[in-house]
């Protein structure tokens, strides 16, 4: 079936995310669509899939228009649309999985013997090797991600759009995944195929189209380009962030990896860190880097290989508890979930960390705790009525900086922030970064991890790339651009390892 | 115009106060009830003047017979505060009480060496608080190594240290020491107030260790947010370990009285259902079952609302059966109001 999707136009408010987007597929074709995040390849793909409607364009099926309201229209018409959450249910068979929106009945019971007889043609068919009896639960994520594009096919669809269906695969489960791919793609069915990982594309796409901010930028025939032209056109030519300059004051080595793995999310790391540094640590989802370094404050107990070395002193954490006497602080991503203590107040949220050191006898002395907090309250500006207001009485930009704070207080040697601007508005991004650089110049060794190129970009003095759980590169000065960044990031370079 | 500024602003700001205090609809429904028992008591006792010597006498009983629970009730407000439960609590106080009473009885160990009288006692008593220690522990490990759901692991050991008790017990012939039972039971001024006054005792020394060490503040920290508290640096596990134990050491002090009071134990029975009522106590005393929120005054509180409530029951006649459907209802209400007062 031939698709074409002409002049396609959403807006959020006044936020344009589609600005007249065409998109074209051919039937028996594989077309990646590619795009930094909020590039709006995700509003492009629900509209197709009758999730959003479109504010105006028009969707053609081998010519003919087409409108769709919910996705069942989408479905109905032969568009199956395969989420990056997998909409499976773990508790039931490979078989229920696939007839689970129309069940078909005897009399009142469901007919079992039709559904395995079905499942089992079509894998015949596919030649998937998968007994449909088996539980969901049972299976591996490729083999998952199989099912859910069966169930796609088992409803008649035609064009099956593919949300990063390789995220959280494995290296032989990918190559599982895309042997499927191509057999669909011979059995004349199209594939929309979203993804950040541009040798994937390389290795499986026909054809490519690129969006960046609402716009279609590039759009193109596989064969004639490469990942770095690729990742050129993701981020654009025009950069707005500039460097942040400061001098850099290199102290002595205070924290080292050695050939750390967890056999899991990240392999054979090593890394150093100098007091006074900023280092970034940046690359896409599923890169392993936020496991990383919960490792390395020991929020994931002992279950690694490998050396961590601090100040020239090896370390072994068991807890949290024992990286704080260390001297390594953690910010860590998801405040809501991960710092805020909502039933506390400013004060005690702000100083939680620190409350051991502050017992003077078998109490807490509560007037050294106001102190040490109205300190870096004063230091960090932020602006809250009284300290002993609730903490979700602030904004997410002053909440941010009152967990700064609480890690400030413990003076550590090596600071950890991991995505430290998220949800804060672009003022309070700006203090952040300008209090990173002071905790710098103070002998602090600070490490952002972040997904934002530009952020890094700004903020610190040397960045290593992760990809898949593998430090992949390291950039520096002039290096250190987002084209380059994400090249990396996309595993540009898999092969060539280049570590400090 | 002046005037009525300078009353009404004392008023204001006592408003202000009251409304910024947590206890504040603890406080308003105990007096509520007391208001309504001073009538059933007022009717009863047929004479304004009459109505002071019943209010004493019931306030006496309310006061003396939910010591027990009340001080187990403390512990339960601390792990409920750090998101957890304790079920075993009762069958730790029957647990607890036999340990006591081999410990001090004329054929125990202690007078085997000889050690007899006050000298006995106390080393007695300070051992089973020792052994009251361990056995929260041993909930703490499994809940916090173990990683089991507290509900379940103290399911478990609510189970086990009954079951234990009895069966060590068969052929156990208790007998309590009558001067032991001065301890608890000695009159003052031709009443026994021991008890009530080491209640009193204890709520003050647990408000203090909640309100003014470390250790309560990760304990609100824990079950505010576990994850956080975890990524702040917190050794959750071993707070936990804290947490539980001292619900065992509260048992322990529970087990003192009980047996200084009453001079023997029944047990297949003693406690049981204890968990229940300690839990109410907290839940009606504004303590969130979420975690993160609540207080030891409040429970203490609480503990007086459910007694000044069966009080009030059983002066006006309700049949006894009734009276647990009352105590249930009020529970639901309390949970209802505080759903309330967060929204």
């Amino acid at each position: 079936m031939n698709l074409s999707m002409e002049k396609i136009r959403k807006s959020f408010g006044a936020n344009d995310v589609l600005q007249e987007v065409d998109f074209h597929l051919d039937s028996g074709e594989i077309c990646a669509l590619i795009g930094e995040n909020g590039a709006g390849k995700s509003t492009l793909m629900n509209i197709l899939g009758g999730v959003l409607p479109a504010d105006s364009g028009k969707i053609l099926l081998d010519g003919k228009e087409v409108k769709f309201s919910s996705p069942v229209d989408s479905l109905d018409a032969g568009i199956g649309f395969i989420h990056q959450e997998l909409n499976l249910i773990n508790d039931l068979t490979v078989y229920e999985n696939m007839f689970i929106t129309h069940l078909p009945k005897k009399g009142i019971f469901l007919d079992a013997k039709l559904m395995q007889q079905k499942t089992q043609e079509l894998f015949d068919r596919m030649d998937i090797r998968l007994d449909p009896c088996a539980m969901v639960r049972d299976l591996d994520a490729s083999y998952k991600q199989i099912v859910e594009i069966c169930r796609a096919l088992m409803q008649d669809a035609s064009i099956i759009i593919m949300d990063e269906p390789t995220t959280s695969l494995t290296e032989p489960e990918i190559q599982r995944v895309f042997a499927i791919m191509r057999t669909l793609k011979k059995k004349n069915v199209s594939l929309i195929f979203i993804s950040h990982k541009l040798n994937e594309v390389m290795e499986i796409c026909d054809r490519y189209t690129v969006l960046r901010d609402g716009n279609m930028v590039a759009s193109g025939s596989v064969s004639e380009t490469n990942p770095r032209e690729l990742a050129t056109y993701m981020v654009g030519h025009e950069l707005k962030s500039e460097v942040l300059q400061r001098d850099v004051p290199m102290g002595e080595e205070m924290l080292r990896l050695e050939h750390l793995s967890d056999g899991r999310y990240f392999h054979d790391v090593s890394l150093s860190v100098h007091a006074g540094e900023v280092l970034g640590v940046t690359g896409l989802l599923g890169d392993g880097r936020s496991e990383l370094f919960q490792t390395v404050f020991g929020a994931m107990g002992r279950k690694h290989s490998g050396k961590v070395v601090l100040s020239g002193k090896e370390i072994h954490l068991a807890n949290t508890h024992q990286a704080l006497d260390a001297g390594i602080a953690y910010l860590p991503r998801n405040r809501k979930e991960n710092a805020i203590l909502k039933d506390m107040n400013i004060l005690d949220n702000g100083s939680i960390v620190f409350l051991p050191h502050l017992i003077k006898g078998l109490f807490l002395d509560e007037k050294r705790q106001s102190q040490l907090f109205d300190e870096q309250a004063k230091a960090l500006s932020i602006k809250m009525g009284s300290p002993k207001d609730g903490i979700t009485s602030l904004s997410g930009g002053n909440q941010q900086k009152v967990v700064l704070a609480k890690w400030i207080m413990s003076g550590p040697k090596v600071l950890i922030l991991d995505n430290p601007t998220q949800g804060v508005d672009v003022g309070a991004k700006e203090e952040i970064y300008s209090i990173i650089h002071s905790l710098a110049q103070a002998g602090v060794a600070v490490i952002v991890l972040s997904s934002e190129a530009q952020e890094i970009i700004r903020v610190c003095d040397r960045s290593l790339i992760m990809f898949h759980g593998n430090v992949v590169g390291q950039v520096q000065g002039e290096e250190m651009n987002e084209q380059n960044i994400m090249y990396l990031a996309t595993g540009g370079e898999q092969g060539k390892k280049e570590c400090v | 115009m002046e005037k009525t500024k300078k009353i009404g602003s004392p008023l204001v700001q006592m408003k202000k106060l009251w409304s910024q205090n947590a206890l504040s609809s603890t406080i308003f429904a105990l007096v509520v009830m007391v208001l309504i028992q001073c009538v059933v008591q007022g009717v009863n006792a047929g004479s304004f003047s009459g109505m002071f010597g019943k209010m004493g006498m019931a306030w006496l009983n309310i006061l003396r017979n939910n010591v027990y629970q009340g001080v187990i009730a403390l512990g339960m407000c601390f792990i409920i505060i750090s998101g957890g439960i304790d079920l075993s609590v009762g069958s730790m106080l029957c647990a607890l009480g036999a340990i006591l009473m081999y410990l001090i009885g004329p054929q125990g160990p202690l007078a085997a060496m000889g050690l007899v009288g006050m000298p006995a006692y106390f080393i007695a008593i300070v051992a089973v608080i020792i052994c009251g220690w361990l056995f929260g522990q041993l909930n703490g490990v499994l809940i916090a190594y173990g990683k089991l759901p507290p509900f379940i692991g103290t399911l478990g050991t609510m189970k086990i240290f009954r079951s234990v008790t009895q069966q060590l017990t068969k052929t156990f012939n208790p007998e309590v020491p009558a001067d032991f039972k001065l301890l608890t039971s000695a009159k003052i001024g031709g009443q026994v107030l021991l008890p009530i006054l080491y209640w009193v005792v204890i709520v003050i020394i647990m408000h203090i260790i909640f309100r003014k060490t470390a250790f309560g503040r990760q304990t609100i920290a824990i079950g505010s947010n576990e994850k956080a508290a975890k990524l702040s640096g917190i050794n959750v596990k071993k707070v936990k370990l804290g947490i539980y134990a001292l619900g065992g050491v509260m048992c322990a002090i529970a087990a003192v009285i009980y047996i200084g009071r009453i001079g023997s134990m029944d047990f297949a029975n003693a406690g049981s259902g204890y968990e229940m009522d300690a839990i109410a106590a907290v839940i009606v005393g504004g303590t969130a079952m979420s975690g993160g929120r609540g207080s030891l005054v409040g429970t203490f509180l609480g503990m007086l609302i459910i007694g000044v409530m069966n009080n009030i029951l059983n002066s006006v006649g309700v049949p006894t059966f009734l009276c647990e459907a009352v105590k249930g209802l009020i529970i639901i209400f309390a949970v209802l109001v505080q759903r309330k007062d967060n929204n």
